[in-house]
């Protein structure tokens, strides 16, 4: 048996996915393929907006969508309805997705002929902040029942996206949930976060959204 | 747990850097842990034996290593910490203040042969 020494290492532990991110966007950018990581807490609506989001871009561009869970394939069922390429990704008891898995999940969905894949990430607010999956661009939704206080709590969430939703604005005169103050709370931490409030059941607040994406989507195709 | 997949992704460098650097046997890992961050060092180590159990890494020791939050007052230029002082600086009482340290979170090295 040979002599214990010390190895240094000096490496950040999300360095070797960051690095994985950054090769994976650059190939997605050659590929004119975008990849937007949509993120919330259960239950915020997720699913519901990416159907509403489907509707509106299906004639327009060719859309897949990466379902990420921890199990079951309920939600995958309900994108399948839509019409759209959709795969389900388990993490296998994970809180997050990193860019490997979010590379195989590309593979999986026979990404060749897209113009925008959709990953809906695990429902957290905290483990898939810290992991960039090699996204173009980082989507958060908030609804309007978890409380106004949540970019106090998840300051990194909201510090990491471009885009944050806030979501069922069709039932706020039922809670006492400041709008101001969220977008006030959660530009602070984040200058260059663009705030839209969305109802997906009622359908406001959706042109907007599809308006941002669909001009996101383009850029990147332009320049690549 | 939280905890869980970041200490998962610390096995995949360590084993990466074995590999590369030809190591055979691992006796410690020494991870250095900011106050600031995310991980709290006591779950770290309760699920360090599910991350590791099945790979190279098992009956392998954890050590961290905890950094202070400290920061540098930008008035009387004190280093103090803020966790301990309330993000006041304890000298002239100034909120003003440049962060030194306590956001890390890295593998500083192994114990190997």
């Amino acid at each position: 048996m040979g002599v214990f020494k010390v190895l240094e290492i000096k490496e950040g532990v999300f360095e070797n996915n960051d690095r994985q991110a950054d090769l994976l966007r650059k190939e997605l950018k050659q590929r004119g393929l975008f990849l937007l990581n949509l993120m919330s807490s259960p239950g915020s609506g997720k699913t519901t907006t990416l159907v509403n989001t489907l509707n509106r871009l299906k004639e327009e561009m060719k859309i897949g969508v990466m379902e990420a869970d921890i199990d079951s394939d309920v939600d995958a069922h309900t994108i399948a309805k839509q019409g759209c390429k959709v795969i389900q990704l388990h993490t296998g008891g994970m809180c997050h997705l990193d860019a490997e898995m979010t590379r195989q999940g590309l593979d999986g969905l026979e990404s060749g002929e897209l113009d925008l894949a959709i990953l809906e990430n695990v429902g957290n607010l905290v483990c898939p902040a810290e992991f960039d999956t090699g996204a173009v661009k980082n989507a958060m939704i908030l609804s309007v029942p978890e409380g106004d206080d949540k970019p106090l709590k998840y300051p990194l969430m909201f510090s990491i996206c471009d885009v944050l939703l806030i979501n069922k604005i069709d039932v706020l005169e039922h809670f006492d949930f400041d709008l101001d103050a969220v977008r006030e709370r959660a530009t602070k931490l984040n200058p260059n976060l663009k705030v839209i409030p969305i109802s997906a059941r009622t359908g406001e607040g959706i042109d907007e959204w599809v308006r941002w994406l669909c001009q996101e989507v383009k850029q990147w195709q332009v320049e690549a | 747990m939280h905890e869980l997949g970041v200490v998962m992704e610390v096995v995949k460098t360590v084993q990466r850097f074995a590999k590369e650097n030809g190591v055979t046997q691992i006796d410690t890992i020494v991870l250095q842990i900011g106050e600031l961050s995310s991980m709290i060092p006591r779950y770290v180590h309760e699920c360090y034996p599910a991350a590791v159990d099945g790979t190279e890494l098992d009956q392998t020791k954890l050590k961290i290593e905890i950094i202070p939050a400290n920061a540098l007052c930008k008035n009387c230029q004190q280093v103090f910490n803020i966790m301990k002082n309330r993000s006041i600086c304890p000298e002239c009482e100034s909120p003003e203040w440049g962060l030194l340290s306590g956001r890390e979170f890295t593998i500083k090295e192994i114990v190997a042969c």
